[in-house]
């Protein structure tokens, strides 16, 4: 059987003969011999698909599964619109804003922290508030929308 | 000597200290939040008691709570490791009145030095050269705006109270100023109970290089030598090295600013371990920034030089004893170099990553210590410090201390969250870092240099490829690969143990 793996964005094709090359030392650890050459090999799940770790250097892999012709749709964002996302996990500080307030380039609306470390979060451009999803003292995860610009 | 010590910390500096504890066969008491039920120093302590929720104001910050833990374990001594209550003269006049030993200064010596601004004055007229700035924390922007404009743009917001980079923030312009005072002061606020903010003079390139400083309760005061800490992230240090490359290449440095270090602790009637930090301009002259009245995050690169341990140094003097040494006894040998391993990601603007650490390889080996305070399977929790853990190295020159701070990062796999382990290798190779040619500004300046990674060898790219194959192919398959794994031979052993 061929695989199709995409590491980083570039394909690789893989044969399961090569598997052989491969030993599972402990969980999510794989020791890989080729051509004379050791690598260590760490995997773990991410929501969006393989994180592997080898020679200090981080991939993001895809393995596409033959049978498997799905592929992930992207969504589309509406144009006009500005989803204000959390950069890290944290709490929220405080919301500087109101739904409704016009806001110019560089103002704070929020200010999220995590580890001490606070973080304000400023409109890029131009526009209004019309969607706050978050509020002071709210736990949130990465990349979760905090407010809409429009 | 104590028989029991309780460590008000958490992380890798409880566990740094409890090593020391059991090293001199003293009982160790930790204390703990809600999240940090199963945290390594939790699990290293002989006892432990929960103090409150996961926010650090409602546990680790909470004086009557660690006090009553200490009583009802029986503890005669209190370590606060560094943040925290560490440098808060009421906690210290708080364990006095209670009866315990605060193992740290006097009370009288923190509130002297603890201010920045009263520090300041202190080691002004003690005789230590001094950074133009104010000598009040700015009560009000209006009175802020004034004393920026009188020392002059750029300039450098500063929490009186602080240390490790809280409330730090530097202004360039006026219009930037307001916004800067309520960030700073807020952050202040949060971290250390006291939103007041100092400004003063930035001056430009600068290096940080600091002295450590021990006395006892007789009298005696010395110095441990310099510790070069210019590698700093939002004014937070991430690298640290023992000897300082600068001051090695001017031996009388090392003397001057041991004495006015001297100087500094000996107006403050100072006595345990404690650290003056130093602004180096490039001709060498050097400015008195603060005291940290404290142990400091990176004294393990002085106790591999020196072959001191600081920890139980500390503990020594707080029972009353006089310091083992004296100034002339204390010789410098070989180099050693840390990098302060942290959840944060340095390709986004080094923001926190906590989170879950799935897997963990530890480095290890000749003149490697790994100072820890994570294991696998720990969640990070986001209430707290990023750091994670400190990697040192010792050799008998800089370029052996780092090229083995390079084999141990290597080594190193933290896997679960983003960590800098692959910032510190890009820093180690930095021809200009080789070179000791560094100041505070040099990670911005890398950063701005900084090159997209060369792509990965064909090879490299093949073996990942196989490895996160096999992964997929054990996820789909798991009953196929239980069967197959050794620890299941040794369950089947043991269950075959227990039929019998």
């Amino acid at each position: 059987m061929k695989w199709q793996i995409a590491v980083d964005g570039r394909t690789i094709e893989i044969d399961s003969e090569q598997l052989a090359a491969v030993r599972q030392i402990e969980p999510g650890v794989y020791s890989v011999l080729l051509d004379g050459a050791s690598y260590e090999i760490r995997v773990i799940e991410t929501p969006n698909g393989l994180s592997a770790e080898a020679r200090s250097r981080r991939f993001a892999v895809d393995v596409r599964d033959p049978r498997d012709t799905r592929r992930s749709g992207t969504s589309a964002m509406g144009s006009g619109r500005q989803n204000i996302a959390a950069p890290m996990p944290g709490k929220v500080v405080r919301v500087l804003v109101n739904v409704g307030d016009t806001v110019d380039v560089g103002q704070g609306l929020i200010v999220v922290e995590a580890m001490k470390m606070q973080n304000e979060m400023k409109a890029t451009r131009p526009g209004h508030v019309i969607e706050i999803r978050a509020g002071a003292g709210q736990t949130v995860g990465a990349g979760d929308t905090l407010l809409i610009l429009e | 000597m104590f028989g029991k010590v309780l460590v008000a910390n958490r992380g890798e500096i409880a566990v740094r200290i409890m090593r020391a504890l059991r090293e001199m066969n003293i009982s160790s008491v930790a204390v703990f939040s809600d999240a940090d039920r199963g945290a390594l120093h939790v699990r290293l302590a002989d006892e432990a008691e929960h103090i409150g929720p996961a926010a650090s104001a409602d546990s680790y910050l909470r004086v009557d709570r660690i006090l009553e833990a200490a009583q009802k374990h029986g503890a005669e001594a209190i370590h606060p490791g560094y943040g925290f209550l560490s440098e808060n003269a009421g906690f210290a006049a708080a364990c006095a009145d209670a009866g315990i030993v605060f193992i740290g200064p006097s009370p009288e010596a923190i509130r002297q030095l603890g201010s920045k601004t009263a520090a300041r004055i202190l080691a002004k007229r003690a005789g230590a050269p001094v950074v133009p700035g104010s000598e009040e924390p700015a009560a009000n922007v209006e009175k802020a705006r004034k004393l920026a404009r009188e020392i002059g743009y750029p300039v450098l917001l500063k929490a009186a109270a602080g240390g490790g980079g809280k409330g730090v923030r530097r202004v360039s312009a006026e219009h930037d100023l307001e916004s800067a005072i309520r960030d700073a002061s807020s952050e202040a606020e949060r971290a250390f109970h006291n939103s007041e903010i100092y400004i003063e003079k930035l001056i430009e390139k600068p290096r940080h290089i600091e002295i450590q400083i021990a006395g006892d309760h007789y009298g005696n005061l010395v110095h441990l030598g310099e510790r070069e800490c210019s590698l700093q992230r939002r004014y937070q240090k991430i690298v640290e090295e023992c000897p300082s490359p600068f001051v090695a290449r001017r031996p009388d440095m090392r003397v001057a600013m041991g004495e006015a270090a001297l100087k500094v602790a000996r107006a403050a009637g100072y006595d345990n371990l404690g650290t003056v930090e130093f602004l180096a301009d490039n001709d060498g002259n050097f400015y008195f920034l603060e005291v940290n009245t404290r142990l400091q995050v990176e004294h393990p690169v002085t106790e591999l030089v020196t072959g001191y341990d600081l920890v139980q140094l500390q503990l020594k003097i707080a029972a009353g004893e006089g310091l083992p040494f004296t100034q002339k006894d204390v010789a410098w040998r070989g180099w050693a170099m840390e990098c302060r391993v942290c959840a944060e990601d340095p390709d986004n603007q080094f923001l926190p990553s906590p989170g879950k650490i799935e897997q963990l390889r530890e480095p290890g080996g000749p003149g490697v210590r790994l100072d820890s305070g994570v294991y696998p399977g720990w969640n990070v929790p986001l209430e707290y410090d990023a750091l994670l853990a400190k990697l040192v190295t010792w050799g008998p020159d800089r370029n052996a201390a780092i090229q083995r701070l390079k084999r141990a990062l290597s080594e190193y796999g933290i896997i679960g969250i983003q960590t800098n382990i692959a910032f510190f290798l890009e820093i180690l190779d930095d021809p200009e870092f080789r070179a000791g040619d560094i100041s505070t500004e040099f990670i911005p300046h890398l950063m701005a240099k900084r090159k997209p990674p060369p792509e990965p060898a064909p090879q490299l790219e093949l073996a990942v490829a196989l490895g996160a194959l096999a992964h997929a192919r054990n996820a789909s398959e798991p009953a196929m690969i239980a069967a197959k794994s050794e620890a299941s031979r040794w369950r089947t052993a043991g269950r075959g143990q227990l039929l019998r």
